[in-house]
């Protein structure tokens, strides 16, 4: 292992390069988290097979590749590379660039690599200390690898679907792609584990991610109880809807507010935040009754209790609920529309949450921030996402030697 | 590397993070990242208060016995870790804590914003004595802005960070958004420490200087919404929730079918191609219950793929045929479909209770997701199936134990690394400041 070098760095990921056939969520949430610590994120594309979601809702209905605003979000700090693989000369120049990596990225389902004639033994023979990330649905091993997966059929198969909802009622599940963020997450998660264990060992490897056991690992506490209780999920008070059964604390709820479908959240789980809830809602009567007195009379008679509640929070907005209680060491919150995320918060505003910077189609690009401030090697916005092919130039000519000769007939012919 | 620490008894060998000792100062926002840091082979030292962490006394518990060593909630969150009980609120338990995280790479804390400065344990006095000193810490909102003193939990977190926005029911009137149970917004947020975490290690390996990482749960849940934000911010769109499937700014198709066994299914993308809508119809003809599909109009549609389909706004036949594949379902089970749309591609699922994948055989034979871990403090052989690796590394293994009795590694850690001898420990057990059993 070589000796801290004590460098001046200004990203935490310098000097990492990282090869990104990702596509669609999941696989450029990981890689994105990757480009945000400064490595250097190559996203390697295909005019013939694009990228799903640079062609998700266009600003303006445009058929451009590079105005999609989730698109925008997931692939800030990234260069374009456009590059054919099924040409003979494409395979060549990524295997330049594969010696010139450290890390290869994909969420194709599990054998295309292989069928590319890339698979981790072939890119270890390119270079021996490639960290090589699979992302697939069900992983690269086992009788059902063939099988593929979305974000919600991974939240339906890892039980994760199931587990939420009310009481008696049907699943209400996710209401986006949670496991394509997550799963994005555990790939960024293996990959700088990997990264810390070669610079320990020197040596690369094969991390084999399945979108589903990702999901499956948030369901820990669940499995245990079935394993050591024999309690399946369902029962009684389960899914919780949005009370804390296995907390057993009162009140703890969705609320009613002014408007239309609009509602907050209270959470009292101590018996000096009831005596403040109490105090702030202006210590109606029906607080001091003894059905009420303390938290385990008040998890019995929960129903009885939130419709009381509703009474109050019906007369306010979201917001007003959450800075009312919020006043008095209540927890509570407002049940956050995009609008209000963006327009009333004023934590995120503080934080700087949303960042611009100028793009060539859309103006000025606007991307949520990595959700941390660092001290060292602070996250920066130091590129826009990446129009479609906009450094395949540079990356030919400057990373891979290519003439420019030669690079004029790379785009005549197709390759890159 | 720092060498301040001697290895473990338990410590396992080949891990992607072995070397590293982490000091854990957390509750339930944040100790997922402990347990994913153990699982990998940094050694965890867990500090609880006299008596045990909060979150031993959340259920269920194994046999519903509230015992503090019993919670599953507490076990499934907290493997592959010491647990060192030190009494906070004294001076003599903050040195102690001085001590321990002077040695260590990492120190996870969840704190509240303030707390732990106040007693000269935040990151400037922690780093005077350790500068490669890695110290996350996870709250609600961050260290500053004015929610900075706000009260959070788990519930406020997805209410306010908007995942709950999108989340709910479109077929049940009145109901209200709907909190995805099993923790999540905890959990987004220690996905986001730990990610911090790592790259900070990594960049400590060149600079040789640790750095102090603030991470925000109202923030790390706020980045977790996919389409909400960017709908918003490029077209003032709103999203609105809809049952078990995407939020969107137009109604889109149920996605969840009814099969004859009485289980649902996750029923998506019909019309992505020619080939996969052909198969489609084929199959369910082989059943006789194709109806009219077999119509030229639907394949015109599935020609046009998913771009295709959103273009046009007259969605009467895609309605239609949607409705057919649901009668279709509806006649077999679930077992059944799943594993012949998924020979044809399609990226159907079960929507499977949690427990139902212990008896999957390509997840818990094939691929081996669950873990028995020995609970010799139960009884002599005693072990249960966990959920095991979240990811499958080939040259630096997942490996857990279980969770941590309280304080069961006081008195080992005091002595061993710290140095203190048995009357060090009778004295500070006599002041309070730690517990011997």
């Amino acid at each position: 292992m070589s000796e801290p070098e004590n460098t001046i760095r200004k990203n935490a990921l310098e000097g990492v390069r990282v090869i990104d056939f990702s596509w669609i969520v999941a696989g450029p949430q990981c890689t994105r988290i990757l480009g945000d610590f400064g490595a250097d994120v190559i996203k390697v594309e295909n005019d013939a097979n694009l990228d799903y979601i640079r062609a998700s809702k266009p600003v303006g209905g445009s058929n451009s590749p590079n105005r999609s605003p989730l698109f925008t979000t997931l692939n800030r700090n990234k260069r374009s590379l456009t590059l054919n693989v099924m040409h003979p000369r494409g395979m060549e120049l990524l295997k330049e660039l594969i010696k010139k990596s450290d890390v290869i990225v994909e969420n194709f389902s599990s054998r295309v690599l292989e069928k590319w004639g890339l698979g981790y033994e072939e890119q270890k023979k390119i270079n021996p200390k490639i960290i090589y990330c699979s992302m697939s649905g069900f992983g690269h091993s086992g009788r059902d690898r063939d099988f593929v997966t979305w974000g919600p059929t991974a939240q339906a198969l890892s039980g994760l679907t199931y587990m939420s909802g009310l009481p008696g009622e049907d699943s209400a599940g996710w209401g986006f792609s949670y496991m394509d963020h997550t799963g994005g997450f555990y790939g960024t998660i293996a990959i700088m584990m990997a990264l810390i264990h070669r610079n320990r060992t020197g040596k690369g490897q094969h991390l084999d991610l399945s979108q589903v056991e990702s999901g499956i690992g948030l369901t820990g506490t669940a499995i245990l109880d079935y394993t050591v209780n024999n309690r399946p999920f369902r029962r009684d008070e389960m899914p919780p809807g949005n009370r804390a059964p296995e907390r057993g604390v009162a009140p703890h709820n969705t609320y009613p507010c002014k408007g239309e479908d609009r509602w907050c959240v209270i959470a009292v789980s101590t018996e000096d935040e009831w005596e403040s809830f109490t105090k702030v809602v202006g210590n109606p009567s029906w607080a001091r009754e003894a059905r009420f007195e303390n938290m385990s009379s008040r998890f019995e008679n929960q129903d009885a209790l939130d419709e009381l509640i509703a009474e109050w929070t019906i007369n306010h907005t979201p917001h007003e609920v959450f800075e009312i209680l919020q006043g008095a060491g209540v927890p509570a919150g407002a049940v956050q529309t995009p609008e209000e995320r963006v327009e009333k918060d004023a934590q995120l505003e503080h934080r700087n949450f949303i960042a611009e910077i100028p793009h060539e189609e859309l103006g000025i690009a606007k991307v949520e921030s990595i959700p941390m401030k660092m001290s060292e090697t602070p996250w920066s916005l130091d590129r826009p996402p990446p129009l479609l092919g906009e450094h395949s130039a540079e990356i030919y000519t400057e990373l891979l030697g290519v003439s420019p000769e030669e690079l004029g007939i790379l785009f005549e012919e197709g390759i890159a | 590397m720092i060498k301040g620490f001697e290895q473990s008894p338990q410590y396992r060998v080949g891990g992607a993070l072995e070397g590293i000792t982490v000091v854990e100062l957390c509750g339930a926002r944040g100790h997922f990242m402990g347990k994913l840091m153990g699982d990998m082979g940094a050694r965890v030292i867990k500090i609880e208060p006299l008596g045990g962490a909060i979150e031993r006394q959340i259920g269920p518990f194994m046999h519903d016995d509230p015992h503090p060593d019993r919670s599953l909630f507490f076990w499934s969150h907290n493997t592959s870790k010491e647990s060192i009980e030190i009494n906070i609120e004294t001076s003599e338990g903050q040195e102690l804590i001085r001590k321990l995280v002077g040695r260590a790479d990492v120190f996870l804390e969840d704190c509240e914003p303030g707390y732990l400065p106040s007693m000269g344990l935040g990151y400037k006095d922690l780093s005077t004595h350790n500068q490669q000193l890695i110290m996350t810490s996870l709250t609600a909102f961050g260290q500053d802005g004015p929610y900075r003193d706000y009260k959070s939990n788990d519930l406020v977190a997805l209410a306010m960070g908007g995942i709950m926005h999108s989340c709910g029911y479109d077929d049940l009137p009145g109901s209200p958004p709907i909190r995805p149970s099993g923790d999540h917004g905890n959990k987004i947020a220690s996905h986001y420490g730990l990610i911090g975490t790592l790259a900070a290690l990594f960049n400590r390996h060149f600079s040789g200087k640790g750095q102090y990482i603030d991470v925000s749960v109202h923030e790390a849940c706020n980045s977790t919404t996919e389409h909400a934000l960017p709908s918003y911010l490029y077209e003032k769109e709103i999203v609105f929730r809809q049952t078990g499937r995407h939020h969107s700014t137009v109604p889109t198709p149920k996605t969840l079918c009814k099969t004859a066994d009485g289980k649902y299914l996750i029923v998506f993308q019909l019309f992505n191609n020619l080939h996969s809508w052909l198969s489609l119809v084929a199959w369910m003809a082989e059943f006789g219950k194709a109806e009219d599909l077999q119509e030229e109009k639907y394949k015109d549609m599935a020609r046009g793929g998913p771009r295709g389909m959103r273009a046009s706004s007259d969605t009467t036949d895609s309605d239609h045929a949607f409705e057919v594949v649901r009668r279709f379902i509806a006649s077999r089970t679930s077992e059944e479909i799943y594993r012949g749309a998924q020979k044809l591609k399609f990226p159907w699922g079960e929507v499977r209770s949690p427990e139902e994948n212990l008896h999957d055989p390509h997840f818990a034979e094939d691929r081996q997701m669950f873990e028995d871990i020995a609970h010799p403090e139960i009884g002599e052989g005693v072990s249960f199936k966990y959920v095991g690796r979240p990811y499958r590394f080939t040259e630096s293994p997942w490996q857990a134990f279980r969770a941590p009795l309280v304080g069961e590694h006081t008195r080992s850690i005091l002595s061993n690394d710290v140095g203190y001898s048995e009357s060090d420990l009778r004295s500070l057990d006599g002041k309070g400041v730690i517990f011997l059993k």
